[in-house]
């Protein structure tokens, strides 16, 4: 054992003074067993106005954190003294013309300490904001950024990959509760923002979430209780009335409903479903198996429901909160069809596209629609609703005529299908007027060609008239889908308190959704204006946990905090590309010939196979950063408010995003490869924000020191030398860096989403896959006996050890020593003073229980494996053992 | 310069083979002389003996029969304050450590210099190493330790050659080593060479270096003097603070306290370098006004008109030209904004531009930082890059703010004193030049002609 070694490092150590081999042990003892309460002198310090005890050899921050107060750190490690890097603890010591930081200052009696000063706020929001402006890295997926429920899509996805559609679904329901109708009428705005596109395509998410979701519903259908994402809340006894049964309501009233109240949804029309059953058409969504199925779900859970009842016809809001209604919450939508502006607009013929969709949808023949010549006004949802199902009523002829361009189109994705069916297209026209006959009957509309110019508040270029280009389409049917407001007529009366906005919505905040009227709330369309399916359940579901936290009598200007940290905006940045990744693309679903579908409303779209699907969501990179939930950084940032300003898109488009190194000091960041090279432990480098506390852990406790600062200036970072692979550096996998990150830049391992194959026949039994195994899944055979014997020194007995918990270091020393016992008695030479260096004579001398040993005293000629790696023999130790 | 033949000085003293030059012949003859009094006046390569006779370790013998409190009262009693660019009164550090009790302390001389463009410390280290090694021993003797280091860059060849000689001849003479001069007092004195950036510099760092960790700055308090190398009290002085100390002893507290400032006595050396006529080093009284250093001494500018100097190195503060008649004493320069640093002051003429100068200056001192704290690593680069921005014409409407508040936390959140003083630049050019920084933002010209990029982005715009 000559790595024991003393080096001689100039200039050198004092020399340590010599202890007793006992009292090294006894030492041991001492600081690794569970501690006796502190019996240091104690004092008296004041913090924040309260006098706290603290006891000598306390820092500041100790002290306070005994004592219940929080001091933010980031590079504070308790298992060692305070470090200083982060500057995050600094507090106010009366006196002081400096802030001193409160992990390296010790507490004296009669310190007066101030922890929350707006001086020392102001500096650590200093701190986090410089550290983001070298944070090249982002919390949330992209994809689970974009979208405006922020769904677990790797969550799902790795779910799914198993095929657990269950939980699959479960995952999904926490944000969305419906996910079969979104996997069908979702444009959805992650796929957009995959990384995967950056090795060939990406995922299709929404695909993968319908077929969960309708393998959930095919159960459901055969009696399985639909999945619930969260545990049941008691019943609160509150009531509450859910006004509108669309995406909006919906999702207001399940998570009303797993919060325990009693939820009435009230619908003006004869069944539930709002747009989902009477703007969307049949080949979309099927109304009976999906619609009806996942609203099953909200039901089961005790939702009732009223339908022919409207908000201002049928009854008010008085009438709801007469009626013993605690909170109301309006989710109409929007059915107010805007109107073109144009002379002619009145003509018969001229129609409003919900409307027409209304009966269509009903499945029943608009009357005279068959043999017509229609034209289509607008871009949107409905519009190419309108069209593709004009199509499907048999009319001879279907323009459909915006004044943008196509990739403009809210709609763009399903433009290709629309002409495929045998719809045609005109893009960058206006209409100017509608032509009529003498009965007033449509003849045709006038259009005037348009040309785009300078983008807009939404990003798109804005269409500018072109005078002279005017043409006619001629035509018997105009549809016209160009966007829709809320009815508000109801406002006012038995409405008191509740108003609209400028721009005609129902005006209610953005994170408490509470209107002007005490117990009310607006949300959905009816608040935000016509939008996406994904953006109403958004909107229902963040109006749930308002209406909770009113009737739990929370103060509303409290829970904007909450609300905050639990819908954060999105932060993203990046990245580097993924060049190793093995390209295999995406699994498409297919559909129906075009001239098949186009006479039928049966849903055009094949769904995946269960092969598929599983392929599908395996292609996933997983890309979240598992940190989030324990990222000290961000929950501080979000504390000091450096990562976010407000929930609400700021006139940058519906799916706008900010990115985290945004701010005052945005400057030159650093964009790190990411390090997977090593089994267990992965290392995000852009994450780190060089805390160093990987690196004092791995050097002070585990004595690997596979880290370090390198480099000097801006450049510093805490890395392994030379920026080597950790399976270079002395690493153990012992995986504290890991642990003590206090961010995501050394993490254990991310969902590695295929198994294992060991190759037999080129192991070398070197044991190291069994030394390192977090989960003990991999354990010593048979056939270890054939390198044991070669080994000189003894070895311990794995499969005892194994069958034990995590012992104590008492215990870990007994074992040691009944190993010791056993090892003279089978009469193997050892040296007990080189393997043993900490067992004090008194345990070695005495007589264990066995403790731990499931086998008798032979045991260890069996399957033994070499576990010391303590003290200075940190290296040599495991050298043996190999 | 050298009125005197190869070989010897202007007035009679034999020139030594440092690559140096003194500023003698300006230097005026009233000032007296305390660190560089032998300099010259024995061959620091040759034997302990003429040493010696030119009078190094004269007091030593009659030391050790005096007690160590008596030693740090008499350093006390002479006000001398660290000449490392804090200026902690030296007599109050020895009397901390003095009164730990520890096992073993220690005594560290810094003649690292962290400075690049400074060559004071090498200069009295090469002409006079006797000097630094005779006091390390006196604080050693003074504070009761047994084991001293002398840091030292390990690019001064002459100067650790000329040490170790020193010391090999002070341990030879047995005036230290086991049992010196039979006093039954141990010191053993080690040279240590490091290399590194210049934040080693900075007292903790350099423990840390010296025991053979990373180099990074540790939290103070606890100071070094208290707990420093090892966790032992630890002495940390710059080698000019302890090459005044045998004066001081030899000649008494109160002629040192007579010299210069009342409340910062004796001389230190004054590096005058940049546009200035004669560059090059000179032992100063503390006190006496910038305008006799830089016109007495220097010769003023070499040309054109005097706009700034720029006073204790990089990471020194900027002066106005009106800011001759300030007197070269710690407190006077840190009210003015700048402070005594490397000792070095960089003279400015009006063909520099300040903005430019000062982002060069903070741009070096985030180079330079260990990156151990985040507003050092990020905070400096932040200001580095707003630096930037005004010499390049590209700055932002928020620029003037951030600077101001982005300097003001990172004061306030300083681990050590390299992040500290890096905000000197910038904050002391906003204060004397404002005018020249409002020119660049809000005109995008530069006075001085000197930010070149301004007018390409002026083309540009």
């Amino acid at each position: 054992m000559t790595d024991l070694a003393i080096r001689t490092r100039r200039p050198a150590a004092p020399a340590a003074p010599t202890t007793a081999p006992d009292a090294v042990a006894e030492r041991l003892l001492d600081t690794q067993s569970p501690q006796r309460p502190q019996v240091t002198p104690a004092f008296t310090i004041e913090v924040d106005g309260r006098q706290v005890t603290g006891h000598a050899g306390q820092t500041i921050l100790e002290v306070c954190r005994d004592n219940g107060i929080e001091v933010p750190t980031l590079c504070f490690e308790p298992k060692l003294p305070g470090f200083g890097a982060c500057r995050m603890c600094v507090v106010d010591v009366e006196g002081e013309e400096h802030p001193p930081i409160s992990c390296s200052r010790s507490a004296e009696a009669g310190m007066v300490v101030q922890t929350q000063t707006p001086r020392l706020r102001q500096i650590r929001k200093t701190n986090l904001e410089l550290i983001f402006s070298d944070h090249n890295a982002y919390c949330l997926p992209p994809c689970q950024n974009k979208c405006p429920s922020h769904i677990d899509i790797p969550g799902f996805l790795k779910a799914n990959t198993e095929g657990n559609w269950h939980e699959s679904a479960r995952i999904f329901k926490r944000t969305i509760p419906f996910p079969s109708v979104l996997g069908r009428v979702c444009p959805a705005p992650c796929e957009e923002h995959c990384r995967r596109d950056e090795v060939e395509e990406a995922i299709a998410i929404r695909d993968s979430h319908r077929y969960a979701g309708d393998q959930v519903l095919k159960a459901q259908a055969n009696g399985a209780p639909a999945p619930v994402p969260f545990e049941l809340q008691r019943k609160s006894g509150k009531r509450v009335a859910v006004v509108g049964s669309g995406p909006a309501g919906m999702s207001a009233a399940y998570y009303l409903l797993i919060a325990g109240h009693d939820v009435t949804v009230f619908e003006r029309d004869p069944a539930a479903g709002g747009m989902l059953r009477y703007g969307i058409p049949q080949y979309r969504l099927p109304k009976v198996e999906i619609l009806e199925g996942e609203y099953e779900a909200v039901w089961q859970l005790g939702g009732k429901l009223v339908t022919n009842a409207a908000l201002g016809r049928d009854f008010t809001l008085d009438d709801l909160q007469n009626q013993g209604f605690d909170a109301v919450c309006v989710a109409i939508g929007c059915y107010d069809t805007n109107k073109l502006g144009v002379p002619g607009e009145d003509a018969d013929g001229v129609l409003d596209g919900l409307e027409y969709l209304k009966v269509a949808t009903l499945g029943l023949p608009y009357p005279g629609h068959a043999g017509k010549r229609v034209v289509v006004i607008g871009g949107g949802f409905t519009s190419m609703d309108c069209s593709r199902t004009s199509v499907r009523q048999g009319a001879a002829e279907v323009t459909l005529v915006y004044r943008r361009d196509m990739k403009d189109m809210p709609a763009a994705n399903e433009v290709h299908e629309m002409l495929e069916e045998g719809a045609r297209a005109i893009f960058q026209a206006a209409p100017t007027r509608v032509l009529a006959d003498d009965h007033d009957r449509v003849t045709g509309v006038e259009f005037q060609r348009m040309r785009l110019g300078a983008p807009d508040a939404s990003g798109r270029r804005r269409p500018e008239p072109m005078p002279g280009t005017e043409f006619v389409i001629e035509c018997d049917r105009v549809l016209l889908a160009i966007g829709q407001g809320p009815e508000l007529d109801w406002v006012g009366r038995g409405a008191e308190g509740v108003t609209a906005t400028k721009n005609k919505r129902l005006a209610a905040d953005a994170v408490t959704f509470a209107t002007g009227r005490r117990g009310v709330f607006g949300t959905g369309d009816v608040r935000i204006g016509a939008s996406t399916v994904v953006q109403a359940v958004a909107e229902g579901r963040r109006a749930a946990y308002g209406i909770d936290a009113y009737l739990k009598g929370l103060d509303l200007d409290a829970i904007k905090t909450r609300q905050t940290l639990a819908e954060p905006q999105p932060e993203f940045l990046s990245i580097v590309p993924y060049a190793d990744e093995v390209k295999e693309p995406r699994y498409r679903l297919t559909s129906m010939p075009a001239d098949v579908r186009n006479k039928s409303y049966v849903e055009y779209e094949i769904p995946y196979t269960q092969r598929d699907a599983m392929a599908e969501a395996k292609r996933c990179l997983q890309c979240t950063c598992e940190a989030i939930g324990y990222c000290d950084l961000r929950r501080q940032g979000i504390e000091y408010g450096t990562t976010l300003k407000t929930l609400e898109p700021q006139n940058r488009g519906a799916y706008s995003f900010r990115s985290v190194t945004e701010n005052r000091f945005t400057g030159a960041n650093h964009d790190y490869i990411r390090d997977d090279s090593h089994a267990f432990i992965l290392r995000e480098p852009s994450r780190c924000i060089d805390c160093g506390r990987c690196a004092n852990v791995c050097k002070e406790i585990v004595g690997a020191a596979c880290y370090d600062f390198m480099r000097t200036g801006f450049d510093t970072l805490v890395t392994t030398p030379l920026d080597m692979s950790l399976n270079t550096t002395p690493c153990v996998s012992c995986g504290r860096c890991a642990e003590t990150c206090p961010t995501g830049a050394l993490m254990p391992k991310p969902r590695v989403l295929e198994k294992y194959d060991v190759d037999e026949t080129r192991c070398i039994l070197c044991g190291i896959c069994v030394d390192a195994c977090p989960y003990d899944a991999l354990r010593c055979g048979p056939d270890f006996e054939l390198t044991h014997d070669s080994r000189a020194e003894p070895m311990v007995d794995l499969m005892a050890t194994s069958a034990i918990d995590r012992d104590s270091e008492v215990t870990f020393i007994r074992r040691e020593r009944d190993w010791l016992v056993r090892a003279h008695e089978s009469g193997r030479s050892l040296n007990a003073g080189v393997m043993l260096p900490v067992l004090p004579a008194s345990i070695a001398n005495g007589h264990g229980n066995g403790n731990g040993h499931g086998r008798g005293g032979h045991g260890q000629d069996g399957h033994g494996h070499d576990r010391h790696d303590h003290g200075g023999g940190a290296g040599g130790g495991r050298a043996h053992a190999r | 310069m050298h009125a005197g033949s190869a070989g010897t000085l202007a007035d009679g003293r034999r020139r030594s083979d440092t690559a140096l030059e003194l500023l003698q012949a300006q230097r005026p003859s009233a000032w007296p002389r305390v660190l560089l009094d032998r300099a010259g006046r024995y061959d620091a390569d040759g034997a302990f003996a003429d040493a010696e006779a030119a009078g190094a370790w004269s007091v030593w013998r009659e030391v050790m029969s005096t007690s160590p409190r008596a030693i740090i009262r008499i350093v006390s009693e002479s006000r001398l304050r660290g000449r490392g660019g804090a200026g902690f009164p030296t007599g109050d550090k020895w009397r901390t450590c003095h009164n730990q009790t520890a096992d073993q302390k220690y005594v560290v001389a810094n003649g690292y210099e962290a400075d690049p463009g400074a060559l004071l410390d090498r200069t009295l280290m090469e002409l006079d190493p006797h000097a630094v090694v005779e006091g390390v021993a006196l604080a050693a003797y003074a504070v009761g330790a047994t084991k001293a280091y002398v840091v030292v860059k390990s690019t001064y060849r002459t100067a650790v050659r000329r040490l170790e000689n020193a010391i090999r001849g002070a341990e030879q003479a047995g005036y230290i080593g086991i049992d010196a001069l039979g006093e039954g007092f141990d010191l053993q004195i080690e040279l240590v060479e490091l290399q590194g950036a210049a934040v080693l510099g900075e007292e903790t760092t350099l423990l840390y270096a010296l025991m053979g960790k990373k180099p990074l700055p540790e939290q103070r308090p606890p100071y070094p003097a208290v707990q420093g190398l090892w966790e032992r009290p630890t002495v940390v002085n710059n080698v000019e603070t302890l090459a005044a100390v045998p004066w001081i002893i030899a000649n008494g507290s109160a002629a040192f306290a007579k010299i210069g400032a009342a409340e910062s006595p004796g001389t230190t050396l004054v590096q005058l370098s940049g546009a200035v006529a004669h560059p090059g080093v000179v032992e100063v009284p503390l006190g006496t006004p910038l305008r006799e250093i830089v016109e007495g001494v220097g010769g003023g500018v070499a040309r054109g008109n005097l706009k700034a100097l720029l006073v204790g190195g990089a990471p020194g503060g900027f002066l106005p030209a009106d800011g001759l008649d300030i007197p070269l004493t710690f407190d006077a320069l840190e009210a003015a904004g700048a402070g005594m640093g490397s000792g070095t002051i960089l003279v400015v003429d009006d063909s520099a531009c300040i903005v430019d100068v000062a982002t060069l200056m903070t741009r070096f001192m985030n180079d330079e930082a260990c990156g151990k704290t985040i507003p050092c690593r990020i905070g400096l680069k932040r200001l580095t890059e707003i630096g930037e921005r005004f010499t390049s014409g590209l700055t932002r409407p928020t620029d003037l703010t951030v600077l101001r508040d982005l300097c003001a936390d990172v004061r306030d959140s300083a681990l050590c004193g390299h992040e500290y003083a890096a905000t000197n630049p910038l904050l002391s050019g906003m204060r004397y030049f404002p005018q020249e920084f409002e020119d660049h933002i809000a005109r995008g010209t530069c006075p001085a002609g000197v930010c070149r990029r301004l007018s390409v982005a002026a083309a540009l715009a």
